[in-house]
């Protein structure tokens, strides 16, 4: 429990040291005893490893047994929450694997969007990411991504003037005669 | 004030002109259906919609999004009263007034209360931001910049202060959003910092991108790995709005002005926004109040002190973006963003260079609160039965605008990668508790901060406590240095209350 609390910060306190060396090692001619562009971000990540390095011993020397200062905000919520009852579903039950082939799924939509062209990469895309999440009316899914990313087209294509990726060929072709019919020059 | 007036009246006239009152219109409507669904917050909406403008005329774009953030404000209250489902932060403290109301069978009248609540709120802001925006502005052109530097310095204490989450989490999401703003070519040296040779970095991280990325997608990965599951919905008796009488407003008169008075001062702190008016608002009614210990049992002050804090603080938070061009909440943060993507810097020389816009934007406020209301009053029924979309078809076209938005800026497909990287970025922040808002503030803020930082450095020798000796940014560095230690004294005072227990 406590090492879970501790990854966060030392990762953090870590990465910032790493930023920090590489701040040292900016390129640029010093003028005078003018503050150089190497201040600010020194300045930022030096209270950053600060911070990093407060949360980790307040957690090692308390183990959690001592709470923390929060926003005021947080505070008049758990307040009122106490009071009234909360309003929100506390979901405790995680899917880190959906959550995983989400984000894999996106990362390769972006990848593959320039190869298939927007329109069937889209079309692909929005399919599986319902399906992932859980939706099983495969008819209701298959017309809501047919039409959305065909909306979508239009729109963009059409309405707001922004070159969506056509794609590599043959897919090229695709694309081309969705826009020779819905008028997109 | 005959000048202020006469340039109002234009602002009425731009305002409907086709275009942008379809524009208006529009941004009600999103704005309303943003608030009514479940996993889709304000902020979130206003950043969807921000790349649907790019093509748009600045004054058209800048209506379009203080559309949503008025409607924003509002359309939640429906959900908390009718399903016990806040559509939003904000919309919280409703649950335990409004919805007790509609328990004992008044889910129209308390519908009614949130509707003159949001009017009432909404309109007196809107007149308090026309008449206090010009002096404001005129103060403003005397700051230099320490004074400057002071300001935003308190914008993102505040921020980090008074949000949500551990002060520690959210001072470090905030630097971390001020060295994302540092990526790139330094404006003074022309030093490449943290671009590691790659050359699409030294054109620096667009916030656009860090904006769409966290706020959107990082939402959307949240809630999938919660398998989007969303509170189940209670079921609702027909809905309708019923209006209370002029009597019945009257009898809590105090609480509309005192709500109305703390959403417009919240709203002005730079870094507080419609939520922290919310809960303030009900907390001092709940204990100030004339029937303070009837709260929480369906009272109307109970759904007037919040909802007119929230829509008040739009007026409020308009004030500091328009005439310093510092935002006072998230949503204002991204219309900040909308009017430099037009290439026009808000701030004291804004309403000699382009005044006409920025009173059609006032007018548009005025405008768009009259409009929430009429839908609201007409439409409630239809537009709550958007709650039956699946919430993974919803997300799934979420993605889709923010990686079509993020394409549309620059058509660059690095910017969508870079998306993608912020919205994992989000979600490790959402998990671990970093607040987001921080950290977009800081992007935004980033560089304005360290060019007033600098600047000030140069001018004054190096000698920093320049800022606590010039009168003006003294008294605001106080206040904002007093912002961030009153959490800890807060959690001191709590921490010896218990152990004296």
């Amino acid at each position: 429990m406590v090492l879970a609390r501790l990854i966060p910060y030392a990762l953090v306190g870590l990465f910032a040291g790493y930023l920090y060396h590489t701040a040292t090692q900016f390129e640029f001619h010093r003028r005078g005893s003018t503050l150089g562009p190497d201040f600010w971000p020194k300045l930022l990540l030096g209270l950053v490893i600060a911070i990093c390095l407060y949360e980790i011993a307040r957690i090692v020397l308390f183990r959690g047994r001592r709470g923390e200062a929060s926003g005021v905000l947080q505070e008049m919520v758990e307040e009122s929450e106490a009071k009234h009852g909360g309003g929100y579903v506390h979901v405790e039950a995680r899917s880190p694997w959906v959550l995983v082939a989400g984000i894999a799924l996106t990362a390769f939509y972006v990848w593959v969007i320039l190869r298939l062209g927007f329109f069937l990469a889209t079309l692909l895309y929005v399919f599986a990411f319902i399906a992932l999440g859980g939706y099983r009316r495969w008819v209701v899914n298959g017309a809501v991504s047919l039409v959305g990313t065909l909306a979508m087209m239009f729109f963009f294509m059409k309405v707001v003037y922004v070159s969506l990726p056509i794609g590599e060929e043959p897919f090229a072709q695709l694309t081309f005669w969705l826009m020779r019919v819905m008028g997109i020059r | 004030m005959d000048v202020i007036l006469a340039q109002l009246a234009t602002g009425f006239v731009a305002v409907f002109a086709p275009a942008n009152l379809g524009a208006l219109t529009v941004g009600l409507v999103l704005g309303l259906l943003v608030a009514v669904l479940p996993g889709l917050t304000l902020v979130m909406g206003v950043v969807l919609a921000l790349p649907f403008t790019y093509t748009m005329d600045v004054t058209a774009a800048i209506i379009l999004l203080t559309a949503m953030y008025v409607s924003g404000t509002y359309a939640g209250a429906w959900t908390s009263i009718l399903f016990r489902v806040p559509g939003e932060p904000i919309d919280v403290p409703l649950l335990w007034d409004g919805y007790a109301m509609a328990r004992q069978g008044h889910a129209a009248k308390a519908l009614g209360w949130t509707l003159v609540a949001a009017g009432v709120g909404g309109l007196t802001a809107a007149t308090v931001m026309v008449l206090l925006a010009h002096p404001v502005a005129r103060i403003a052109l005397t700051f230099s910049t320490p004074e400057y530097f002071a300001i935003i310095f308190f914008g993102l204490a505040s921020v980090a202060s008074l949000g949500g989450g551990s002060l520690a989490n959210a001072l470090i999401s905030l630097f971390a959003g001020l060295l994302i703003a540092t990526v790139g070519v330094d404006d003074t040296y022309g030093a490449h910092r943290f671009t590691f040779g790659v050359r699409i970095l030294s054109d620096g991280i667009d916030y656009l991108v860090v904006m769409v990325g966290a706020f959107g997608l990082g939402e959307v990965f949240t809630r999938m790995e919660q398998r989007f599951k969303s509170a189940p919905l209670e079921s609702a008796s027909a809905v309708s709005t019923r209006l209370p009488s002029l009597r019945e407003m009257g009898a809590i008169k105090g609480t509309f002005a005192r709500g109305t008075f703390l959403g417009i001062v919240v709203g002005l702190v730079p870094g507080a926004g419609a939520t922290v008016a919310s809960f303030l608002s009900y907390g001092i009614e709940a204990q100030y109040g004339r029937r303070k210990e009837q709260m929480g049992s369906g009272l109307p002050e109970g759904i007037v002190a919040p909802q007119t804090a929230a829509t008040s603080s739009v007026g409020g938070a308009m004030i500091p973006l328009i005439t310093m061009g510092i935002p006072g909440s998230g949503a204002t943060a991204i219309i900040l963003g909308a009017f430099l993507l037009h290439g026009l810097q808000p701030g004291p020389q804004v309403f000699e260079t382009s005044s006409h816009i920025v009173y059609a934007v006032f007018a548009s406020i005025f405008v768009a609160v009259v409009g929430m209301c009429l839908i609201g009053y007409f439409a409630v029924r239809y537009l709550v039965r958007v709650l039956e979309l699946p919430e993974v078809i919803v997300s799934a076209y979420v993605i889709m605008c923010c990686i079509l938005g993020a394409f549309a800026a620059r058509n660059n497909i690095t910017d969508v990668w870079l998306v993608v990287l912020f919205g994992v970025v989000g979600y490790l922040c959402e998990r671990f508790r970093f607040p987001i808002a921080p950290l977009v503030l800081g992007v935004i803020l980033g560089p304005l901060a360290e060019t007033n930082f600098m600047t000030t450095m140069i001018s004054f020798n190096n000698d920093w406590t320049i800022f606590f000796t010039r009168p003006i940014s003294g008294t605001i560095m106080a206040l904002a240095v007093g912002s961030l230690v009153y959490p800890v004294f807060r959690y001191l005072r709590r921490r010896a209350r218990l152990a004296a227990t």
